[in-house]
């Protein structure tokens, strides 16, 4: 066994161990409940190395180094018979109701008053008659001193379990002066309490350690309840950071989607993830656009109406303004496929009829397109727009390009390319779609860019090698109509004096996809207007397009389609001439489209025939 | 040979010294070896304790018993439960905590296997004894100590909804909070009553705590957990005290 010390008499060592046993016990209680002499921080890091001191290897409890208060008090207790009564006192504020009538206290002056909540008592009885030890004085002071280990592992715990020990920890942590404090006084005896305080008080006794010639006993009185001093009322704690608060990042990540920037312009289909859209509509839901995709425009509360919820669903969170015109107007019993796959930029629809044809991504480049005013909106090219409901298409523009001859007998194709006003060609894009199905692309123009889409549509695996490029100006488009394509009479109008030009579709009423230069493609147009002069195939769709621009049917359908297009338009859209179509098309009325296109492919391989020379349609 | 080791430390049979029923604790002394039966309150046939609290719970027990059995040189640590407003004290050695930390995981997936069933924990003093035959040489066993834990962890009756260790409140969304809080309540304080008991069991018989060794932090203890059959569980302690051999009187 570990004894400091080494007596030559037994009975030296066991008094010894009376003598330690009681600043130990003074050293635990008060270590615990005064917040001046607690050094619990302290102790742990002090404990943690290797040099104990030898007064602290007492009774294998490592506490740390005593207060100098501690060491007063010990040397004061020299009289090992003498008890040692620690009495804990509690100074607490006390309340108006308790004072006696005084009229000179005045109310900035607190008057507290001190109650003893626990005493401990650790006291040695010597009996006077000295009973027989069996044991000899060997193992004796071992077991003497291991009794005392275990009392005072006793002693220990029991301070961390009594309500004062709480209170000790709340003074000690609180920040600033609450009126409360807890003061101790040792002494050798103590007055007896009340009637009344030990009513409230009750009592632990430890079991004694028989140190021969006597024992050690220690006990504790103490207020079980510590609620009359409203102690949680007045004392302060430090504030604790909480990291998981409801609504932090951390536990409700949806909230950290950035609210949609540039919406257009308040429309609520912005993209936003996860947030209802502001109009509250079920049809600008995200999720429930798979069947509102088709909503008539009138729901969309702004003026650009080219909005597909579809899209701002199927794209990334971080997209908030993609405008779409064109989907609306495609009636209310389609159901669409997503014409575009959600991607990290914003990309323009595409809506492709049919179902099975591969799609065109058209990349406005950045992020917020609007709907352009009237002033820079072009028109979009889309087919069937004679009916709002069921001819999405607009009116084929027959605006001259000049194609190569394999296109000739074939209906002119609309490709979608891009375009910008600094003159960039598109003609990359020209050649990037050669397919055997009808495609049927809307545009819409970015008036934040100052780029336009124009959709060409392209019908029959022609291949647009040169349908725009020949064109000076890439900007033009136009946008043709089946329907009006199956009226022949439209192809022999003379009138028409640019192919592609978007703006004659405005002035004619036709409606277009966005033109950029009427005026250079008119000339082109006069060139390919006789149909059956010309052996390319940009001449033949140059005049085929020109045939479907002047057509009067046409243009009654078209100015028709106007006027509905105006009425199912939102408000404020681009007023009269030049405006967005964004109409919804069924898979019925692409099929219709695809009969009408096929009746022109087989009008114009037989003018084609009846014509200068056969032209290789691909 | 349970009845023959009581026989050699007392001619007479077991002698119930005190017994305290009906309360939180119920307590059971026999003579020649201390052995403390420790008994969660009859309530708690209808107290639900999740898991999260059975860990809390058993160990501020353990550890409290263990620190009034580790008389080496020790550095104090106080630890502050979550769940109730109690400070227990442990030892302070990494591996005691460890030991019951993995004794108190392999209960919890017990009981996770074994819903609503009375279960309990011994835990066991002993010391080492070699028998020196001629030919091998045994390790021995030899309990001193014996704390028994009965514990009746019930499942909730709803499954919790987002039951998570992290969480301080029993995810039971059929509870209503302030049976909660009752629930709560009664059980801290039955924990407090069973640390006084302990308290006072741990120094009312000493006499049989073998001596301190130089350089022996803790006596050595095992942790004994129900194991996966309950009939097993019973044998395991009989042939452990079979084993044991006789308990001396130390002291």
């Amino acid at each position: 066994m570990d004894f400091p010390e080494n007596l030559p008499s037994d009975i030296g060592r066991l008094e010894q161990i009376v003598s330690h046993f009681f600043p130990k016990a003074l050293h635990i209680v008060l270590n615990s409940r005064i917040p001046s002499l607690q050094s619990r921080g302290r102790t742990r890091e002090r404990l943690s190395g290797l040099n104990v001191r030898k007064s602290d290897k007492w009774f294998n409890l490592v506490m740390g180094d005593r207060p100098a208060a501690l060491e007063k008090l010990h040397s004061w207790h020299r009289n090992i018979l003498d008890s040692m009564i620690i009495d804990i006192i509690l100074v607490h504020p006390i309340s108006n109701d308790n004072l006696d009538d005084d009229d000179d206290h005045s109310d900035s002056v607190v008057r507290s008053a001190e109650t003893v909540i626990e005493r401990w008592v650790v006291q040695y009885e010597n009996p006077l008659i000295m009973s027989p030890q069996s044991s000899d004085s060997a193992t004796r002071y071992q077991k003497v001193y291991k009794k005392s280990i275990i009392l005072l592992r006793s002693l220990y715990a029991q301070t961390r379990l009594l309500p004062a020990y709480r209170v000790s920890r709340q003074l000690s942590s609180s920040l600033a002066s609450s009126g409360y404090d807890l003061i101790y006084k040792v002494s050798s005896f103590s007055d007896i309490f009340s009637g009344p305080v030990t009513e409230t008080m009750k009592e632990f006794r430890f079991a004694p350690v028989e140190v021969p010639p006597g024992r050690l006993c220690a006990s504790v009185t103490y207020r079980s309840d510590l609620s009359d001093f409203n102690l949680g009322a007045h004392i302060t704690l430090p504030p604790r950071i909480i990291t998981d608060y409801v609504g932090s990042p951390a536990t409700d990540p949806m909230r950290f989607f950035p609210s949609p920037g540039r919406s257009v312009e308040g429309h609520s289909f912005t993209g936003r993830a996860g947030r209802p859209p502001l109009t509250g509509s079920s049809a600008e839901r995200p999720h429930s656009w798979t069947s509102g995709f088709h909503r008539p425009p009138a729901q969309f509360a702004t003026p650009n109406q080219s909005f597909s919820p579809a899209q701002s669903h199927q794209l990334s969170p971080g997209l908030h303004d993609f405008h779409w015109s064109r989907t609306d107007a495609f009636g209310d019993n389609h159901q669409l496929s997503p014409p575009f796959s959600p991607s990290g930029s914003p990309s323009t629809p595409r809506y492709i009829s049919g179902g099975n044809s591969p799609r065109i991504n058209v990349r406005p480049g950045t992020a917020p397109v609007t709907i352009p005013s009237s002033a820079t909106l072009n028109r979009y090219v889309s087919s069937n727009f004679s009916e709002p409901g069921r001819n999405p298409l607009p009116p084929f523009s027959p605006k001259s390009t000049r194609r190569s001859p394999s296109s000739q007998d074939s209906l002119p194709g609309i490709a979608l390319y891009r375009s910008s006003r600094s003159g960039e060609s598109p003609s990359g894009l020209m050649n990037q779609y050669p397919t055997q199905k009808v495609m049927l692309l809307t545009s819409y123009v970015s008036c934040s860019m100052q780029e336009k889409y124009h959709y060409i549509f392209k019908y029959d695996s022609g291949r647009f090698s040169g349908v725009l490029s020949s064109s000076d100006s890439p900007r033009f488009a136009f946008s043709r109509s089946p329907s009006r394509l199956s009226s022949q009479d439209d192809l022999d109008d003379p009138d028409c004096s640019c192919p592609f030009d978007f703006d004659d579709v405005d002035e004619s009423g036709l409606q277009y996809s966005h033109s950029l230069d009427r005026r250079k493609t008119s000339s082109s147009i006069s060139q390919s207007l006789p149909l059956g002069r010309r052996s390319s195939q940009d001449a033949a769709v140059g005049v085929l397009v020109h045939m479907l621009k002047t057509a009067p049917p046409l243009r009654q359908d078209s100015s028709t389609y106007m006027a509905s297009m105006s009425g199912v338009q939102r408000e404020g859209s681009v007023s009269g001439t030049e405006s967005e179509f964004s109409m919804a098309r069924s898979t019925s009325d692409a099929l219709e489209e695809l009969r009408n296109y096929k009746q022109l492919k087989d009008l114009l391989l037989s003018k084609s025939k009846s014509g200068s020379g056969p032209t290789r349609v691909h | 040979m349970m009845k023959q080791a009581y026989e050699k430390v007392s001619p007479n049979p077991p002698k119930t010294i005190g017994e305290k029923k009906g309360e939180s604790v119920s307590c059971k002394f026999q003579q020649g070896r201390s052995e403390e039966i420790l008994e969660k309150s009859e309530n708690s046939l209808t107290r639900e304790v999740e898991s999260f609290e059975i860990r809390e719970v058993l160990r501020c027990i353990l550890h409290t018993i263990v620190f009034h059995r580790a008389l080496g040189l020790i550095r104090p640590k106080d630890i502050d439960l979550e769940l109730f407003e109690i400070t227990y004290v442990q030892c302070g050695e990494i591996e005691v905590e460890k030991k019951i930390d993995e004794k108190i995981e392999q209960f919890i997936n017990w009981i996770e296997k074994h819903p609503n069933k009375k279960s309990q924990i011994c835990l066991s003093f002993y010391e080492v004894k070699s028998k020196q035959p001629s030919w091998f040489t045994k390790i021995e066993r030899l309990y001193w100590e014996q704390w028994y834990i009965n514990l009746n962890v019930l499942q909730p009756t709803k499954p919790p909804v987002g039951k998570s260790h992290h969480s301080k409140l029993v995810m039971d969304p059929g509870e209503a909070s302030e049976e909660r809080s009752s629930r709560r309540t009664l059980l801290e304080q039955s924990l407090q009553e069973v640390l006084f008991q302990i308290i006072k069991f741990v120094n009312e018989k000493k006499d049989h705590v073998p001596p301190i060794n130089d350089g022996v932090i803790y006596y050595p203890f095992e942790i004994t957990i129900p194991s996966s059959s309950d009939s097993a569980f019973g044998m395991d302690m009989f042939k452990r005290i079979l084993h044991s051999g006789h308990p001396s009187m130390l002291g």
